[in-house]
């Protein structure tokens, strides 16, 4: 479980929780429409940007590791390493 | 009427020979008839992922649900962009192995991953049983459209025969690659539709999208907000969360041909990061059915509302048009359905040797299945009503088995797997037909989960114990191997 499985689990809890929150599931409009549609429109939109955000985390990780290797690659090879 | 008369069956043969020009000449083998070689693109992976979305009951059942129960119907909103979500993280994952392991369907997973064909029967079966119900409800709904709009029920008879003869023909033909080309028409056919009605309806009913709400926040408070009755809190968080656990989780079996399709992960992780702003076109048939309030008595027919106030609404050729789309909405995920099913028959019940009579029995298997649900839809529709009521509650209980099935090394066994599975089932058929109110507004399909679950966590134990009894010692076996 790495810090980036966890974006979007907010626009997820977000949508889950909406019959629960007061202040969503009431009577009474947001910009003229039901308050549980707006929320619900608003967070559905919200879980692209998080799994983009999570896309380029995990992109950094793997880019961070791979250059990891290759310096120990290079390391190893230049003390003489095992190849030899 | 003539002029819807002749566009709904126009429309029909239209996406009949759309299915047709899916392909050149007929795939020669079912890898490439049901996953079409695994080559899709992301913008045919778009469409058959969307098209698997937006049915009948998206674009007919919505508007009905918020005519009947208001903002309850938005439970359909969350489920799609959730599992989606999950589905970002297992995407590689699942790609993978069905691209080493050449799975074309969920039982060809299952049977893998769990070193049994029992079990990947056993899923096989469950899945043609949960989903033929819904194949037939395309073909009813298909039907329904018709009548609804010509008034006639030859009609609607007629269409569901013309109807189901194309799609089996063009399924049989083309394949994925059918489905795929259907879905690109389905799609910008029902966007235009959605978006003419979402303007056109409103207007002129009530002045528009928000003096349309201002009158029922004033005239009727209770369907913004979810109350007590059947359709509560409780209500639409277990049903949204047993959906989406069954898209996250890919209990559905037709959902597998199309992500067995993708040319490579990135493809399906591009979709799933953006599908969930497609789903926000679910918000148009759900604002169409709102307008239904302030127009209809209540007690109306709630599917056929959607059609009803486009026919006072549009001028003939429109309503002509919106006919056109719904019967797309019925046909294409029809055609995937199909493919779902036959694969099933052909590689996880049938068990033939041979890929050509593999090939053979899964294309007797479309042209069986669709002959059937036509049967049961002009003589006995209510026959799989009730069946229907486990397509999403009875596959989910697959969810288990799924999931533990991408650990790398596999926690349980299959006779744990099984065991739950058996259970999880049993609970839901129980609590759906013979004791419904026991559960009350929870959805039986999570009841039958934690039922799944709980059996089989208590035989994983057991099984790992049993295995370590008759397992002999480390010197008896090599002395056995010696």
């Amino acid at each position: 479980m790495r810090p980036y499985h966890l974006i979007p689990a907010v626009p997820a809890l977000a949508l889950a929780v909406m019959p629960f929150l007061p202040f969503v599931n009431t009577d009474g409009l947001w910009f003229g429409l039901p308050r549980m549609l707006v929320w619900g429109a608003a967070w559905c939109v919200m879980c692209t940007p998080a799994l983009l955000l999570t896309e380029r985390q995990m992109a950094r990780e793997t880019a961070e590791s791979t250059e990891i290797a290759d310096t120990t690659d290079t390391t190893t090879i230049a003390a003489g390493g095992t190849d030899k | 009427m003539t002029t819807i008369l002749i566009m709904t069956f126009t429309g029909i043969v239209l996406i009949g020979v759309l299915g047709f020009a899916g392909r050149r000449k007929p795939a020669a083998d079912l890898s490439e008839w049901a996953v079409g070689g695994r080559n899709f693109g992301a913008v045919s992976m778009w469409f058959l992922q969307a098209g698997e979305v937006f049915t009948t009951f998206t674009f007919l059942g919505m508007a009905g649900l918020a005519f009947s129960g208001g903002v309850a119907a938005l439970y359909a909103l969350p489920y799609v962009p959730i599992g989606y979500m999950v589905l970002f993280f297992l995407a590689k994952r699942l790609w993978s192995l069905g691209k080493e392991r050449g799975y074309l369907t969920q039982g060809d997973y299952l049977e893998d991953r769990y070193d049994s064909k029992l079990l990947g029967t056993v899923a096989a079966v469950l899945g043609v049983v949960f989903v033929l119900p819904y194949l037939q409800l395309q073909i009813t709904g298909l039907g329904l459209i018709v009548q609804l709009v010509t008034g006639n029920s030859s009609s609607g008879t007629l269409s569901m025969i013309i109807g189901s003869v194309l799609v089996a023909a063009f399924v049989l033909w083309a394949g994925l690659h059918g489905v795929a080309m259907t879905s690109y028409f389905k799609d910008v056919v029902m966007l235009l539709v959605l978006g003419v009605l979402l303007v056109a309806i409103p207007s002129h009913f009530a002045g528009g999208v928000s003096a349309m709400f201002h009158r029922i926040d004033e005239l009727h408070p209770e369907m913004l907000t979810i109350h007590a009755g059947p359709a509560d809190q409780v209500w639409f968080t277990t049903s949204m969360l047993v959906s989406a656990i069954g898209v996250g989780l890919m209990c559905l079996p037709h959902a597998w041909p199309a992500v067995m399709s993708a040319r490579d992960p990135k493809v399906l992780r591009r979709n799933y990061t953006w599908m969930p702003l497609y789903e926000l076109c679910l918000l148009m048939p759900i604002i169409v059915g709102f307008a239904a309030i302030l127009v209809l008595k209540p007690g109306s027919s709630a599917n056929g509302i959607l059609l009803t106030l486009s026919k006072q609404v549009l001028p003939a050729w429109a309503t002509g048009l919106v006919v056109i789309a719904a019967i797309a909405t019925a046909m294409v995920p029809a055609a995937g359905i199909l493919i779902g099913i036959s694969s099933l028959v052909a590689r996880n019940i049938a068990r033939v040797q041979g890929e050509r009579t593999q090939f053979w029995i899964n294309h007797g298997t479309v042209v069986a299945a669709c002959g059937l649900s036509l049967l049961l839809a002009i003589f006995r529709p209510d026959l799989l009503a009730n069946l229907l009521l486990l397509t999403y509650s009875g596959t989910v209980q697959l969810a288990p088995a799924v999931a533990l099935g991408f650990l790398a090394r596999r926690p349980v066994g299959k006779v744990p797997v099984l065991a739950g599975l058996f259970v999880g089932e049993l609970a839901v058929i129980w609590l759906t037909f013979w004791n419904k109110d026991l559960a009350g507004n929870v959805n039986v399909g999570l009841i039958g989960l934690a039922a799944n679950l709980i059996v089989l966590t208590l035989a994983a134990p057991a099984e790992r114990l049993l295995a370590r009894r008759t397992t002999p010692a480390p010197d008896k076996q090599v002395a056995v191997t010696a």
